[in-house]
């Protein structure tokens, strides 16, 4: 790199940190926010960043502190980027506030699916869906002459045939790292299956015949796929794919766009992307919906909130969509969806649809026992049933300690 | 030196020992015994969230927190529970069940042991690791010819220096999936291998890691002990002709006792506090660590959930463990404070 | 050792080399490899083959690369800045500074030669030798992948040096306030028998055992509510801690003060107690004597000490990374922020040259400073 090149960067760098070049207005009040840091929350801040006096925190363990910040008064980011799985502890404790005069005054341009409705209240911008869909190796299933497959029967019995042919290191890819995303494996295929995780007491309901379903197709899916299985998250299956190791993959929507980055990716083109498989037929794909989206806090000014929101509308605008299209699932006006975006729309739209993520207390908890206990099973240190009453247990356990349970 | 000018020199690193160390440390104690819950309440709830194009609608009975409408937080109550966390993290019925049925093995299922086991033999089996590697590599380089010293010291410091989250990552990336040193092992050994699939493997590469990253620490003190060796007392054993490992046993170790001891202890205590390997290497589902359990008990989850009175507990039980472990060393610098106060 | 008996035999000998040889290998080969990785294009970083690692077909197949010209331009450029590092800069130094100064002239001598490094190695040399490269001809041609391109985007892209300098701050906050309050007490707990002095230092050790997660778990509620909590008793002038590097500073010093006070103990229980004493009958009080008589001979080992402090400042990453906003982030928690999120292999291979470029300064200090670790060490001779 040169030093003129590098000097020239920052020169410009600069210039970029003072004008404000593409916002509609001056935005005069100091605001920070919180966020998670995947690819749609570092364009939607980059083009808040434009009205000035803005600053982000992308940070993904920002789950740790957000609670705490919004509590603190008055609270330390004015703007916060939620899930629906996070903004449980934000709604129960009572520290983002009800945006409908906000939407009312600045939110001609939202779509009325963008609006988080709690109780009545809007709570929540929406900005994003995201969910898991079927990724796969289109060249290679067609040369083995396999149908797309819909359901897991279908995926287990390419799988087999793949393996066969030996045309890949290993058939199947899977999000299996132990904690959170291991967990997120059986929360999408235990509603496949028909399965609910609570009773309507509060007591977990996973030890039923739904849960051995799921526990004994998640163990089949282990002879297709590396056997480092249990420490690959999303960005290692990622890779994989790109890499031309692994030919199908239940992987999130959010990570299409990389298989056709030409720079990292050796099979630009060859993947295509459908509905997430059914676990049982005429059920809805074993996925869970999740959406992304901005909250703001109670303890600030209304001059605060009202600044922070006319600046998030800002960030959610079209000119930003445009430019990060194929980022995200967009929920805002203005995104065209790709090839990319097809299998999550199968996903979403199928009849019947899966569920969306539900925002409880309980399902962190739930949440937490399932990513801890079910290594032991994988592992085969323990059988599906002892499994299952383990789970049960650990989330009696913290039910108790949270106050969910007597 | 008299207890008020003691006083004086000790006050600001106690007062700050006191207020970033021991009180977080009564605090944790106190909230081991007791359990603080938000009051819930159960109230019919309406969530719209987006589908996608239109919204999908669910009422469901969800269970929340009272908000207090004086202070506009959640309502808690804290109760004393005795030894109920510890209980719940000992999970003591179920050892016992274990036990009576001979059934050793299933002890090993219950987080808690799981944890110590692996941290137990860690911690021990890392230490004359450590100490002996350290070793080999002092004697080696001062009996190296003294032009390349210097920079054998330097590229000898540098697992030592390097941030332990970045090295841990190093490694992790050469062994993972079809990393270079896995390839080359599978060349070595023609056949596939998958480092990070089993149990022994993860262990072994955390072993590997630890006397990696700590071997230079002990290094550079022993190194630094050799220069003081007493050459006197070296010669006069020559020359009633001890073989070179006699000089070793019975010259240089006893001179380096001290050194030994002092490593020893730094040693345990930080290799007690094993963390770091678990979260680098992901091995949450072959082997975790007594810190990495409290680490999990402590991180919320999605719902903002702690469980804080089971971290507390195994917190506790940790600091007991390594209170035990330092016994042994310790004895020694009891004895010599008696001996040899000043 | 030159003694002629104690030399060893010939089999020993190359027994002995050859384990240094493969112990050096075993030390420095994960950083090595990383370095590489950190120039290559993302493809090739992650590569299976290891020859694909160090050639880089597609990081050349780019454009980037390396001619044998530049290759051995580059080589004998970095063997003498070795060399001079370890033979020319210290007799600089010492001619430059005077002795009191000594600790200060390391630091701005190193610091120079970095500079002076960075601007000869990729400031003047490269467009050199892009002349040179374009009349040789064949021999000019890149042979080896070669990127600077991730560097490029964590120094200026992501304004990694805004991390840098935070880094710094608090290197230099904990260092300096670490060694003040640790010598003090080093030194009243190295000359006091009583028993009292003996049980701190044992609760010492056991503060030092505790699981770090612990306390900083016990931190963030005090730290976020801070300016609340404080308000009653400092009025508007209250501060949120969370997010501030010298409160940050204080709970790093206060982590470290148990290894600090034991190490600092056992050189002062090294300083013979006659030296003080014989200040003290001629009419000094302790503080006096610990200024006049133990200040000028205790460098040694504040310096090692001093150190161990840096490393602990440096390269934490579990008080920083929960504690600090982004605005004020250290580099280790900076760079945590690439793996976590949901990272493309870009991100990763950039996390990569954040690392090497958090590991670089670390290079240079214990180049710097590796004769005082051992003489400082020595001096001391810790004893337990």
């Amino acid at each position: 790199m040169y030093l003129k090149k590098l000097a020239l960067a920052g020169a410009v760098s600069l210039l970029g940190s003072t004008a404000a070049f593409a916002c509609s207005y001056e935005n005069e009040v100091p605001l920070k926010s919180l966020s998670a840091g995947f690819e749609a929350w570092k364009a939607v801040t980059d083009a808040m960043a434009e009205c000035g006096n803005f600053e982000a925190e992308l940070d993904q363990e920002f789950r740790q502190k957000q609670p705490a910040a919004f509590e603190a008064n008055p609270s330390l980011y004015q703007i916060g980027g939620v899930s629906n799985g996070t903004i449980t502890p934000l709604l129960n404790a009572g520290t983002i506030r009800p945006l409908d005069d906000l939407v009312a005054k600045y939110g001609q341009n939202l779509n009325p699916n963008q609006l988080i409705r709690v109780n009545g209240q809007i709570m929540a911008i929406a900005m994003m869906v995201n969910t898991q869909h079927m990724m796969y190796r289109e060249d290679i299933l067609s040369d083995l002459g396999i149908e797309q497959p819909t359901s897991w029967g279908d995926v287990l019995a390419a799988a087999e045939k793949i393996q066969e042919a030996g045309v890949v290191d290993y058939p199947l890819g899977a999000t299996m790292k132990s904690g959170w995303n291991l967990a997120q494996e059986f929360v999408n295929m235990h509603p496949g299956f028909g399965g609910a995780f609570f009773n309507a007491d509060n007591t977990a309901a996973v030890n039923s015949d739904a849960g051995m379903k799921t526990l004994e197709t998640m163990k089949a899916l282990l002879d297709y796929t590396d056997p480092e299985v249990l420490v690959s998250d999303s960005t290692y299956v990622q890779q994989q794919f790109q890499q031309g190791k692994i030919a199908m993959a239940n992987l999130w929507a959010s990570r299409a766009a990389a298989m056709n980055d030409a720079a990292e990716s050796q099979v630009v083109g060859k993947v295509k992307m459908s509905a997430a498989p059914v676990a049982m037929d005429g059920g809805a794909p074993a996925t869970t919906l999740w959406w992304d989206g901005m909250v703001i806090a109670s303890n600030i000014t209304d001059a605060e909130a009202d600044a922070a929101f006319r600046l998030m509308m800002e960030g959610l605008d079209e000119d930003m969509v445009t430019d990060n299209n194929d980022a995200a699932i967009w929920l805002v006006a203005g995104y065209q969806p790709g090839p990319l975006a097809e299998g999550a729309i199968a996903t979403a739209t199928a009849t019947p649809a899966p569920p969306p993520y539900p925002s409880t207390t309980q399902m962190g908890l739930m949440h937490t026992a399932l990513g801890n206990e079910l290594p032991a099973f994988l592992t085969g240190e323990r059988d599906a049933a002892a499994t299952l009453a383990a789970i049960e247990e650990a989330y009696t356990t913290a039910a108790q300690e949270a106050g969910v349970l007597e | 030196m008299k207890s008020k000018t003691f006083f004086w020199f000790v006050a600001p690193s106690v007062l700050m020992m006191l207020v970033f160390i021991a009180a977080p440390l009564v605090s944790v104690l106190i909230q081991s015994f007791q359990v603080t819950q938000p009051v819930m309440q159960t109230v019919e709830t309406e969530t719209c969230t987006p589908g996608f194009l239109t919204q999908t609608c669910t009422t469901e009975i969800k269970t929340i927190p009272i908000i207090d409408e004086v202070t506009g937080k959640p309502q808690t109550t804290t109760e004393w529970v005795g030894f109920l966390s510890y209980q719940r993290v000992l999970q003591m019925d179920k050892v016992w069940a274990a036990i009576s049925a001979g059934q050793w093995g299933d002890i090993l299922q219950i987080d808690f042991w799981k944890a110590l086991r692996f941290t137990l033999t860690f911690t021990l089996l890392t230490l004359p690791l450590v100490l002996g590697v350290g070793l080999a590599i002092a004697l080696a380089v001062n009996s190296a010819v003294q032009s390349i010293r210097g920079p054998v010291i330097f590229i000898s410091l540098l697992p030592f220096i390097i941030t332990p989250v970045i090295g841990s990552l190093a490694i992790y990336w050469l062994f993972v999936g079809d990393g270079i040193l896995t390839v080359a092992l599978e060349n070595i050994l023609e056949r596939d291998i998958a480092m990070f699939a089993q149990a022994w493997t993860i262990e072994i590469l955390m072993y590997v890691f630890r006397v990696w990253n700590n071997a230079p620490f002990a290094f550079v003190i022993f190194y630094a002990g050799l220069q003081t060796v007493n050459m006197d007392t070296l010669e006069s054993a020559v020359i009633d002709g001890a073989s070179r490992l006699q000089r070793l046993r019975h010259v240089i170790i006893p001179h380096l006792m001290p050194l030994i001891i002092f490593i020893a202890i730094i040693h345990l205590m930080d290799v007690y506090r094993v963390f770091e390997e678990i979260v680098g290497f992901r091995s949450q589902a072959h082997v975790i660590s007594l810190q990495w359990l409290t680490y999990d008990f402590l991180v919320p989850d999605d719902a903002g959930n702690r469980a804080i009175s089971r971290a507390s507990a195994s917190a506790m039980l940790t600091m007991i463990g390594i209170v035990i472990l330092l016994i042994i060393p310790l004895r020694r610098t009891w004895r010599d404070h008696k001996g040899g106060a000043h | 050792m030159a003694s002629k008996a104690m030399r060893q035999s010939v089999g020993l000998r190359a027994l002995s080399n050859g384990f240094l040889a493969f112990w050096c290998l075993l030390a420095s080969f994960p950083i090595l490899w990383i370095t590489v990785m950190s120039f290559k294009a993302p493809r090739d970083a992650f590569a299976a083959s290891a020859w694909d690692v160090i050639t880089g077909p597609e990081t050349r197949a780019a454009g980037n690369g390396l001619s044998v010209l530049d290759i051995i331009v580059g080589i004998t450029v970095l063997y003498f800045t070795i060399r001079w590092a370890f033979g020319v800069l210290p007799g600089l130094v010492r001619q430059v500074f005077p002795s009191s100064l000594i600790v200060l002239g390391w630091l701005v001598g190193a610091a120079a030669y970095a500079i002076a490094f960075i601007i000869v190695f990729f400031g003047i040399l490269p467009p050199v030798l892009g002349v040179l490269n374009g009349l040789l001809g064949p021999l000019g041609e890149p042979i080896i992948g070669l990127t600077t391109i991730h560097y490029y985007s964590v120094w200026v892209e992501n304004a990694f040096f805004r991390n840098f300098l935070n880094s710094l701050l608090v290197t230099a906050g904990v260092v300096t306030i670490s060694l003040t309050v640790g010598t003090l007490a080093g030194y009243g707990l190295a000359r006091s028998g009583s028993n009292l002095a003996f049980w701190l230092l044992i609760i010492a050790l056991v503060f030092r055992a505790l699981p770090h997660s612990v306390l900083v778990a016990g931190y963030l509620p005090w730290f976020i509510n801070s300016a609340e909590i404080l308000r009653p008793l400092l009025g508007d002038i209250s501060p949120t801690l969370y997010g501030q590097p010298w409160a940050i500073i204080a709970v790093l010093v206060a982590i470290n003060q148990p290894f600090t006070i034991w190490m600092l103990r056992s050189f002062f229980q090294n300083i013979p107690s006659e030296l003080d004493e014989a200040a003290r009958v001629d009419g000094c009080s302790h503080f006096q004597a610990f200024r006049r008589v133990i200040m000028p001979v205790m460098w040694p080992g504040v310096i090692t000490t001093g150190l161990f402090s840096f490393l602990l400042g440096y390269n934490d990453f579990l008080v920083t990374s929960l504690l600090l906003d982004a605005q004020n982030q250290t580099m280790v928690p900076a760079i945590a922020g690439y793996f976590n999120r949901e990272t493309t292999t870009t991100d990763q291979v950039e996390a990569v040259a954040a690392a090497v470029s958090i590991i670089a300064p670390l290079f240079l200090l214990v180049m710097v400073f590796q004769r005082q670790i051992v003489s400082g060490l020595t001096a001391g001779a810790v004893k337990g």
